[in-house]
């Protein structure tokens, strides 16, 4: 594994920059990136399908994704044993799972891990996901609102959809797929001149301007149905010009330099080892350099038609697609491996990025203090929408406790988990979709 | 009027019978009875969810049965069913609800609340984005330039019945409009160019480089072993490139042709990127001239500071392949300044055919004139001043506004889209800079990317809108030339022309793009690519194959439609589209090279059709085996026009008590699936079509015994297809069920297939108001003997095609 130091030049930049140091961001770095002061951030990164989850005791339960035992005292299972290192960083949560998802199709809540949402038959609306909240919260202070990435990319189908985030207006957030245009976008250098990009900046935001205003004459010739695509577009539109506001407000400040040396920027849904890595380096690089302070990342979609990630597990050797080896982990003896070696290998590359969030000291901890990881699924075995396999990590200089395998009842909604990452998120929630509360149990 | 449970029951049964009639012709499985629902509910129900008790709030005597798009009943309704599904329902201790009842109420309660969602969509084809391809195509043709306009932009989302060209489906997003933008200034900077005619390049070599990398076989003969590489010193970074390579055959007489692979890169230190120009056949044994064309930016090109080994790459190779690995090289010492060496020596295998590559030639860029056609279409005028330049750029913009928004411009619009030119013009040096801004807010106007019809729904579309309608749906791009001017004559709406047009497009070569798509998205080809095959189960399986099985049926649909033969061949037929390696894994007789040949089949592996063709055996399989679950779900959906319900929530998994349910035969496994209440219901209505392509294997082959593994143990079982249909119908194996389907099925296949095409020209899915149309659709291919290209023109000529 590689390990080498990620260059990045931060501080020098900030002693070339004067006009920058209006930007709060940029204020507190100025002073030095004291505890009182240091970023808060969020990730989520959700699998699809489910996990093994077998009768206590039996030979086949040695693969169940949930630990044997409670509270701190509890031992992880063949397929998490790779979280071991980090079990006084991280907390199991079990019997979690959104009431609404309980009624909703079998493979139709990855829509809805980050929403709480109800979506059936007819009407397919979703709304606001946690983490686009966290990103409102802080948007002025980071270059990106927020990461979005999955592996499919884009938007795909309600039920269906190929990311984890969701705006405002319950409109999904179209996540990136291709590491080596997530680097770019994030690093990448712009070879003209400052004047050249400004003015370029300045022309795209007239030319956004001439659309939005041509549209309006075509939106009163149009129908309802029509008028509602309109606005897809129209709401794009806005977001792109917000998008070159924002870049004009960072113009003057230099993108962080990040070393991409051991990085697999071309790898693709034909070499999963590789891509699912980069996913989280990219997070990590992006934590890092404090481009974003939120970030979604979805391993796959319940799309079982077309969803390019569940071939994965083939590729690396075992003997199904994800799909048909969550079917096959409740059946026989030895139906459980399969998807327990799944399981191990999911785990191990969340363990991995969990890894370098702490092994990257910042202030007087690290960057895993202030980072509150969410992972897991929504489906324990497949077609059942309860008892999510849940891990949060991070955050002790948060406020977060850990150490713990704790259960939950099916009247606790896991929108008070969201209640309560929002707060430690300095967001003023009382409340989140259909939560009745915070979910005190998690914090020191 | 709503009917209510309690009440007279005439009027509900007859709402039931309705909404039986209208679900595709789908009468095999027996249509559940009103006075059954009504019945079950009253019995087991409504003591506690009625008049006098409400528990959990639930009533269940005055939810109407006939609640169409009743948003509340629907949810209500939707409650039931999962509360059932889940075995919640109800409690075991307060009724004794039988299975078979239990089921009725279930299929009901599917039916009606699959039908209520397809009642409340909206009739009428929304605004649709283009997608992926029709972008791509679109952008060629509109800038006049063949370049990647679609690199990095993610798949479009699908329709539920597969379509990736359905408006509603269709989403736009920040990073699409993004994307745009940047592909259109991207191509405009490319196709608007600036400054004089660039320097041309030109290299001609006749031996192949040698490499310092001494495990490869350099040489211009091509066998078993053999790289043909040549070093072009110097080339542009952009424009049109030409390769011209003379080669020939050389090998025994029937022989299969070798395959000639060439693609261009370079050389760096550790490894070296390259992309593929292009693979064909080479069947002459005399030399011959092969010509291909690209643009060059399209390629892997060195960066212009790295000079360990300069130059771009040109490489051939042979792709032909039997299956066998390359000899090992011989070493061969000799001896150099007074020093013994090695040096590897390959032989030479006289069976192999084999390439013998004579000369290769590249020359770029190149160019009919300077400026290029491309740029004098877009430039139609050349400013020679500052004050010629609104002239200018108001002819330029008059003629690609129609082209982009595929409709007549009015002036107020090529006004609107002047301003930017006045605004960005002063920011700019040149003129061609500025034009190629505004060219560029054209391509992300809505006018641009979406098809818009902005007609009432149910009038007739405008002569332009059914041009656009026409072309992608026949060709997957904007309408040509001629299609445009017969809509600006308002000549194209009437049927006579329609009929013309739709036969010329059909001849033309882009009609590919029709076959391609439709054929892929209706039988879900891409399925081939989403499974991985086991190596332990088919030790030397080449993943390349998997592109051809592909291609094997997009080439089988284009065959049916060129002949104009009927839809039956997809059940059933006497020939196949085979290339080489194929009709080598197939183990018949088959064409010599890599071209797709119609070839008649021996009815020893079965009857030639769809059920037989490795892509669908294979997208259906779980990499080791055969997925008989799969198979029935899509033979359901993609030839019955009827599938399953999606998954249920929590409906519990299967939990065998069988430590060996690996090793079972895979009819028991499945009846073990059936014995489960929970999972019987819905896989009653699946497993047993699959059962009937048990013959087949996870690659498509004929088999008469199926290995099952589990751990350690192995048991072999013989081939069981036997089956027995739901409607009763007992087949046997894939002769069986193809019998079956011509048989007994004609009718509900011929409405599924023309179904899925008029909802592919339509881009949209079909609702319960099209039924009507759909109706005299399937009646006009029937009477047509089920031909597949005369189909195409009875959906463009009909209403539905015609109107909004």
């Amino acid at each position: 594994m590689s390990r080498q130091s990620w260059r990045l030049s931060r501080r020098s930049f900030l002693h070339g920059t004067g006009v920058a140091l209006a930007l709060p961001f940029l204020e507190c770095m100025e002073v030095g990136a004291t505890n009182r002061q240091r970023p808060k951030r969020l990730c989520a990164a959700y699998f699809p399908y489910g996990i093994v989850d077998r009768k206590p005791g039996t030979e086949a339960s040695e693969w169940n994704w949930f630990p044997a035992g409670s509270g701190s005292d509890f031992r992880f299972n063949r397929s998490m044993v790779s979280l071991e290192p980090h079990r006084s960083e991280l907390t199991v949560l079990g019997g979690l799972s959104h009431p609404h998802g309980r009624v909703m199709g079998g493979h139709d809540t990855a829509d809805t891990w980050l929403t709480g949402a109800l979506m059936k038959e007819g009407h397919l609306e979703n709304t606001v996901s946690v983490d686009q909240v966290a990103a409102a919260r802080w948007s002025g202070k980071t270059r990106f609102r927020s990461l979005v990435l999955s592996t499919d990319g884009g938007v795909g189908e309600p039920t269906r959809s190929s990311t984890l985030s969701f705006s405002r207006t319950g409109q999904p957030v179209a996540a990136d797929n291709n590491p080596r245009v997530v680097f770019d976008r994030l690093f990448g250098v712009d070879p003209r001149s400052r004047e050249a990009q400004r003015q370029s900046m300045e022309a795209s935001r007239s030319m956004l301007d001439l659309v939005l205003d041509d549209s309006k004459h075509l939106r009163t010739r149009l129908g309802t149905a029509d008028r509602s695509k309109l606005d897809e577009y129209l709401q794009s539109v806005r977001q792109i010009e917000d998008r070159v506001q924002r870049s004009q407000r960072w113009l003057d400040i230099p993108k962080p330099s990040v070393d991409a040396t051991g990085l697999h920027l071309e790898a693709d849904d034909t070499t999963p080892a590789e891509l699912v890595k980069t996913m989280y380096d990219l997070i990590y690089l992006a934590f890092q350099t404090d481009s974003t302070r939120v970030a979604t990342y979805q391993l796959g979609n319940m799309n079982g038609a077309t969803s390019i990630a569940g071939k994965f597990p083939q590729l690396l050797g075992l003997s199904d697609n994800m799909h048909s080896l969550a079917h096959g982990a409740r059946k026989g003896d030895d139906g459980a491996e399969p998807l327990g070696l799944w399981d191990r290998f999911l785990t191990e590359q969340f363990s991995y990025f969990l890894g370098r969030l702490k092994d990257t000291p910042e202030g007087d901890g690290t960057l895993l203090d202030s980072t509150l990881v969410l992972y897991g699924s929504s489906n324990s075995q497949t077609h059942v929408n309860l008892n999510y396999p849940l891990v949060l990590a991070g955050g002790q200089g948060m406020g977060m406790r850990h150490g713990r395998y704790l259960q939950f009842g099916e009247s606790t909604p896991m929108s008070n988990l969201f209640v309560t990452v929002l707060q430690r998120m300095d967001v003023q929630a009382d409340s989140f979709a259909d939560s009745t509360g915070p979910l005190a149990e998690v914090l020191a | 009027m709503k009917s209510r449970i309690g009440m007279g029951r005439l009027a509900y049964t007859l709402i039931l019978t309705a909404w039986c009639a209208s679900l595709s012709g789908n009468v095999a499985i027996a249509a559940p009875d009103a006075t059954f629902v009504a019945g079950i509910i009253e019995a087991n129900c409504v003591a506690c969810h009625g008049p006098s008790m409400q528990n959990a709030g639930v009533r269940l005597d005055n939810l109407p049965v006939d609640f169409g798009d009743d948003r509340r009943a629907t949810e209500e309704w939707h409650d039931v069913r999962n509360a059932l599904n889940s075995g919640r329902m109800p409690p075991r201790d307060a009724s004794n609800l039988s299975t078979e009842d239990r089921t009725v109420l279930l299929d009901w309660l599917d039916a009606a609340l699959a039908d209520s969602e397809h009642a409340s969509e909206a009739a009428g084809t929304v605004m649709r984005r283009l997608n992926r391809v029709e972008y791509q195509n679109t952008m060629r043709d509109l800038l006049g330039l063949d370049i990647d306009y679609v690199k990095n932009l993610p798949a479009d989302e699908a329709s539920r019945d597969g379509f990736t060209n359905n408006g509603a489906a269709l989403r736009m997003s920040a990073l699409l409009v993004e994307h745009y933008l940047r592909a259109a200034r991207d191509g405009l900077g490319r196709a608007i160019i600036t400054g004089p005619a660039p320097p041309v390049f030109e290299h001609r070599a006749e031996e192949t480089v040698v490499d310092k990398v001494k495990t490869v076989n350099w040489s211009n003969r091509l066998g078993r072993t053999g790289t043909f590489a040549a070093r072009v010193p110097e080339f542009p970074d952009e424009g049109e490139f030409v390769l011209r390579i003379t080669a020939r055959a050389e090998g025994p007489p029937a022989a299969p042709y070798p395959r000639m692979h060439v693609s261009l890169g370079y050389r760096a230190d550790t490894q070296t990127p390259s992309r593929t120009v292009a693979e064909v056949d080479v069947p002459d044994r005399s030399p011959r001239v092969f010509e291909f064309r690209a643009r060059i930016e399209e390629f892997p090109l060195q960066s212009r500071t790295q000079s360990k080994y300069p130059g771009l790459l040109v490489w051939v190779r042979n792709a032909y392949t039997d299956g066998q690995p390359p000899p090992p090289p011989e070493k061969v010492p000799f001896e150099e300044n007074g020093k013994l060496k090695d040096k590897l020596v390959w032989t030479e295998d006289p069976e192999f055919p084999k390439i013998v590559v004579e000369s290769v030639e590249f020359r770029a860029p190149v160019y009919e004139s300077w400026p290029p056609a491309h740029h004098k279409r877009l430039v139609p005028i050349q400013p020679e001043s500052i004050r010629d330049e609104q002239r200018a750029v108001r002819a330029s913009l008059r003629r690609f506004l129609r082209l982009a928004y595929r409709r007549p411009v009015r002036d107020a619009e090529v006004s609107l889209t002047l301003r930017y030119f006045e605004t960005v013009r002063p920011t700019v040096e040149t003129f061609e800079e500025a034009l190629r801004e505004v060219l560029s807010m054209a391509l992300i106007s809505p006018d641009f990317l979406y098809r818009i019809e902005d007609a009432e729904i149910g009038t007739p579309l405008d002569d332009h809108q059914l041009a656009s309608r026409l072309s992608y749906f026949l060709w997957s791009t904007m309408p040509d030339e001629r299609l445009m001017d017969l809509a600006d004559r308002g000549l194209l709406s009437d049927p006579a022309a329609l009929r013309r047009e739709t036969e010329r497009m059909l001849d033309d070569s882009r009609s590919w793009a029709f076959v391609e798509r439709f054929s892929d998205e209706w039988l879900d080809l891409g399925g081939v690519h989403r499974i991985a095959i086991n190596p332990n189960y088919y030790p030397g399986f080449d993943a390349l194959l998997k592109g051809d099985m592909r291609r094997e049926t997009q080439h089988y649909f284009a065959e049916i439609l060129r002949q104009d033969d009927s839809a039956m061949k997809f059940l059933r037929s006497d020939f196949a589209m085979l290339n080489q390696p194929l009709a080598v894994h197939y183990g018949v007789p088959g064409p010599r090279g890599g071209d797709f040949q119609r070839v008649n089949i021996d009815a020893a592996r079965g009857p030639g059709g769809l059920l037989t063709q490795a892509s669908v055996l294979l997208s259906n399989s779980t990499g080791e085996d055969s997925h008989p679950v799969e198979r029935g779900v899509w033979i359901r959906r993609a030839l019955l026009g009827d599938p399953p319900a999606p998954p249920p929530p929590a409906v519990p998994n299967l939990e065998t008590g069988d430590p060996d349910f690996g090793l079972l035969p895979v009819k028991r496994q499945l009846a073990l699936h059936q014995d489960n209440e929970a999972c019987a219901r819905c896989h009653q209505g699946i497993d047993p079509w699959g059962i009937a392509l048990e013959e087949f294997d996870a690659v498509g082959l004929r088999r008469d015994k199926i290995t099952r593994r589990s751990g350690e143990r192995v048991e072999v079982h013989s081939v069981d297809a036997r089956t027995v249909l739901p409607d009763g119908s007992e087949v046997e194996g894939v002769n069986g069920l193809a019998q079956h389907l011509v048989d007994e099925r004609r009718h509900q296949f011929a409405r599924a297939f023309a179904s899925k095409l008029a909802s592919y020209a339509l881009g949209r899915s079909l609702v319960h108001a099209d039924e009507g149309s759909m109706d005299g659709i399937v009646a006009h291919f029937e009477k047509s003997g089920y031909r597949v290209r005369e189909l195409c023109t009875i959906i463009v000529t009909s209403e539905l095609f015609r109107s909004r």
